[in-house]
Formats: C-alpha cells, sequence, structure tokens
C-alpha cells in the first residue's frame, strides 16, 4: 500500500512538474526525465513497473527518431519532376506583365480540339496545359511540366494574324508538344545543379535558389534568342509528317498552315523573329514536299 | 401594439427565410498551389483573396446566388465568393507547400507573384486525353 502511495507521489509530481520542463521535447521524455527512476528501483521492481518503463524508453525512442525524419524531410528540395513545373510555372509568374497571358480570351474550344487530336494520334493519358497569350513577339513555345505534363503557350495576335481554325491552332500546339517529347528544351536549359541537387536535403544550409535562377535565365534566352535548329526542326517536321501521314485531311492541312505562316512571317515586320527561333517555315515545306522528278 | 406585433412577425418571418435559404453544403480544401476567390463566377473577375493549397473553404448552395454549375459559391475567412469546382476537393491534397516547406519558404514570394500564380490557374486552359 506504501509503495503504491509512493509511485502516486512520484506521479503527481511527475505531472506538476512537466508542465514547466522545456520546450521542444516530447511529452513521454519530459517524463521520463523528471522522474528519477533509479531512487525508486526497488518499489518498480516489486511491483513489476521496470519493464514497463524500458517500454516506454523504447516508445520515446522511436518517437524521437520519428520526429528527427519529419524535421529533416521538411528541408528537401523537390524531385526533379516537380522542379521542372515549378520552375517553368514560376517563369511564367516573373514573365506575367511581358508574356500577357492575363486577359479575357476568346474560347476556341482547343480543350477538346487538342485533346481529340493527340487521342487520334494514340497519345492517352497525356495532361496538358494550354496558355493563351496576348503578345505578339513571344509566339509559342512548350515548356515541362509536371508528372509528365506539357505547358503550351500560343499567341492570340499571332493566330488572328494568321486566321487560323481550331484544327490549324492544334496542330501547332500539337508541333510543339513533339517538340517538347523530343527532350531539346529541357536539354538547352538544363544544369548542373537541377541534375544534382533535387531530392536532396539542405538542412542547416540555406537553400540554393541558384538552381532556379541559372534555369530561369535559361528559358529566357531559348525562349526569346536562341529558339531551335535546323537540325531540331527538321526531325519535329519528319515526326509531324509521320504521324499525320495516316490521316490525309490533318496531313494536308498541316502542309497549308506551313505555307500559311511561311508567307506571312516574310510579309509581317512583326513575326521577323520567328524565323530564327524556328528555322524555318519554308524548309518546313521543303521538307515535306515529294521530291521533283527529274525527267 | 398590433403594429408592433406585425413588425416583429414580419422580422421573424425575413430571419426565417435568411436562414433557410443558405445551406452549407461542405468544407473543401483548395488543390491547385494557389488560386482566387472570385468576386464573381467568370475566370477573369476580380479576386476578393489569394489562397494557398490546402487551404479549407466553406461551400454554400444558395437560391439567391444563382451560378454557373462548374462553379462553386464559397466563402473563405469573411468573403464570399466563387471558386472553380474542380479545384476543390474533399480531402486535403498533398501540396508542394507542404511537402517541401522550407524551400517554398524560403522563396518568399511577394504578394504580386502570388496573385500572378493564382491567376495562372485561372488562365489555364486545362486538358488531358483519355485512357485507352
Amino acid at each position: 500500500m506504501i509503495n503504491i502511495f509512493k509511485v502516486t507521489l512520484a506521479s503527481i509530481s511527475l505531472l506538476a512538474a512537466v508542465a514547466s520542463a522545456a520546450p521542444g521535447k516530447l511529452q513521454e521524455e519530459k517524463e521520463l526525465e523528471l522522474v528519477d527512476f533509479k531512487s525508486v528501483k526497488k518499489v518498480l521492481q516489486q511491483d513489476g513497473l521496470s519493464q514497463s518503463v524500458k517500454l516506454q524508453e523504447k516508445k520515446v525512442e522511436a518517437m524521437k527518431k520519428e520526429k528527427a525524419t519529419v524535421e529533416t524531410s521538411r528541408y528537401l528540395y523537390p524531385t526533379q519532376d516537380e522542379l521542372w513545373g515549378f520552375i517553368s510555372e514560376y517563369w511564367l509568374v516573373k514573365n506575367a506583365q511581358l508574356l500577357q497571358w492575363d486577359f479575357q480570351k476568346p474560347d476556341y474550344g482547343l480543350e477538346k480540339s487538342f485533346g481529340s487530336i493527340l487521342e487520334s494520334m494514340g497519345f492517352y493519358q497525356k495532361k496538358f496545359k494550354i496558355l493563351l497569350l496576348n503578345n505578339p513577339s513571344i509566339v509559342r513555345a512548350s515548356l515541362p511540366g509536371s508528372e509528365g505534363e506539357v505547358i503550351l503557350l500560343l499567341s492570340v495576335p499571332f493566330i488572328r494574324s494568321l486566321d487560323l481554325s481550331k484544327l490549324e491552332i492544334s496542330l501547332l500546339l500539337l508541333e510543339d508538344f513533339f517538340r517538347l517529347e523530343q527532350g531539346y528544351f529541357k536539354k538547352a536549359v538544363e544544369t548542373e545543379k537541377l541534375r544534382t541537387l533535387p531530392g536532396t536535403n539542405f538542412q542547416g544550409a540555406k537553400p540554393d535558389f541558384s538552381l532556379i535562377q541559372e534555369v530561369v535565365k535559361n528559358y529566357d534566352k531559348e525562349i526569346n534568342e536562341k529558339g531551335f535548329t535546323f537540325q531540331q526542326q527538321f526531325e519535329v517536321t519528319k515526326k509531324m509528317d509521320s504521324f499525320l501521314k495516316s490521316n490525309p485531311e490533318l496531313w494536308n492541312a498541316y502542309f497549308r498552315l506551313l505555307g500559311k505562316i511561311d508567307r506571312m512571317v516574310k510579309t509581317n515586320h512583326q513575326y521577323k523573329d520567328y524565323i530564327r527561333l524556328f528555322p524555318s517555315p519554308e524548309m518546313q515545306v521543303k521538307w515535306l514536299s515529294p521530291p521533283e522528278k527529274v525527267l | 401594439m398590433r403594429a408592433l406585433m406585425l413588425i416583429f412577425l414580419s422580422f421573424s418571418a425575413f430571419a426565417e427565410t435568411g436562414a433557410t435559404d443558405e445551406k452549407l453544403v461542405g468544407v473543401f480544401y483548395f488543390r491547385p498551389l494557389l488560386g482566387h476567390v472570385h468576386q464573381s463566377a467568370v475566370r477573369e473577375s476580380a479576386s476578393l483573396t489569394t489562397i494557398q493549397c490546402a487551404h479549407p473553404i466553406k461551400v454554400y448552395e444558395s437560391s439567391k446566388v444563382s451560378t454557373d454549375p462548374n462553379w462553386a459559391y464559397v466563402e473563405v475567412a469573411d468573403h464570399r465568393g466563387f471558386i472553380l469546382k474542380e479545384y476543390l476537393s474533399e480531402k486535403r491534397p498533398d501540396c508542394f507547400q507542404g511537402r517541401y516547406p522550407k524551400f517554398y519558404d524560403s522563396l518568399n514570394l511577394d504578394l504580386a507573384e502570388l496573385y500572378y500564380w493564382g491567376r495562372l490557374y485561372d488562365q489555364y486552359i486545362q486538358g488531358n486525353t483519355r485512357v485507352h
């Protein structure tokens, strides 16, 4: 009876002291610290409570480990896949005023139209985001998203200048979709840090944001200055050719579309940079044209 | 006295209509990284407030508010407005901010960036192809 009284007394004093114990520690940990188990060892042994103390100690140890793991995970860099989508959107946000995508846009029905073209080509379970721009100087681009998603940008003034149909817009988007699938853009903008840092932990240090800044700079260069090479354009055009060949209606629409773009970029000064970034509609038409027969 | 009684009755009738007219559908969570509570059920409409992923949102049904079926009539803090239903989830979503809190916080996005990031999700035309 006296033993039980002693243990109860110890528990009461423990509860009173726990409230004022050091913060940041587990409740169970504080309890263990506050009871001098050595002084009541005999009592505990007699009552068979030493076993439960050991169990409690193990439990606290496991909880401490778990807490440390959770805390460490808070300092992780995102995975590379998640970073691609994040950086693309960060670039879009940083360039919101320049790109002018925040405006009331016409409803071209692209969600269905482009979706059905992708499906007709056999691309299933593909996620896409289309962002229309109210800016003639940045005509088109395709950016990597997360989880295999693609972000396609297209200028509404460009669509209007060419008076493009829903089908023609979808074909332009398909070409950009292929361009991204080929991996040219990712390869051009990727940095050493983007290859090595994602998924690692920066606990105890500041996160290295040059990881993002460098890639964002590369986005600017690639989209506004460098564009694509003739070789890359040739490969994309040939890919379009092979995918559209089974559907003459789509193939003809694509061929006519390239002709339209070729004529417009040669005559409309507003789109003089287009040929530099996407060389060149004229060559694309030639690559698709059947070889001339020499008699 | 009679007039007083009449006024009291009309007030209580009004209160009852107000109370039964509006129904709380439930508490939902915001899914995209960032977004807006809109003044009206239109993507381009003005923003009442910017919200982050996993923000709890009370969704109401009200006979006084007729809205597009794609939009939900919501309450966030002291704002009443509209959010696209496709951006609401019954379960708390696994957000980028939640997975990488220290990385996201250290970015220190300013108000304009938070605003535009929310607008981005209003302006996207999103789609996905079927499962074969």
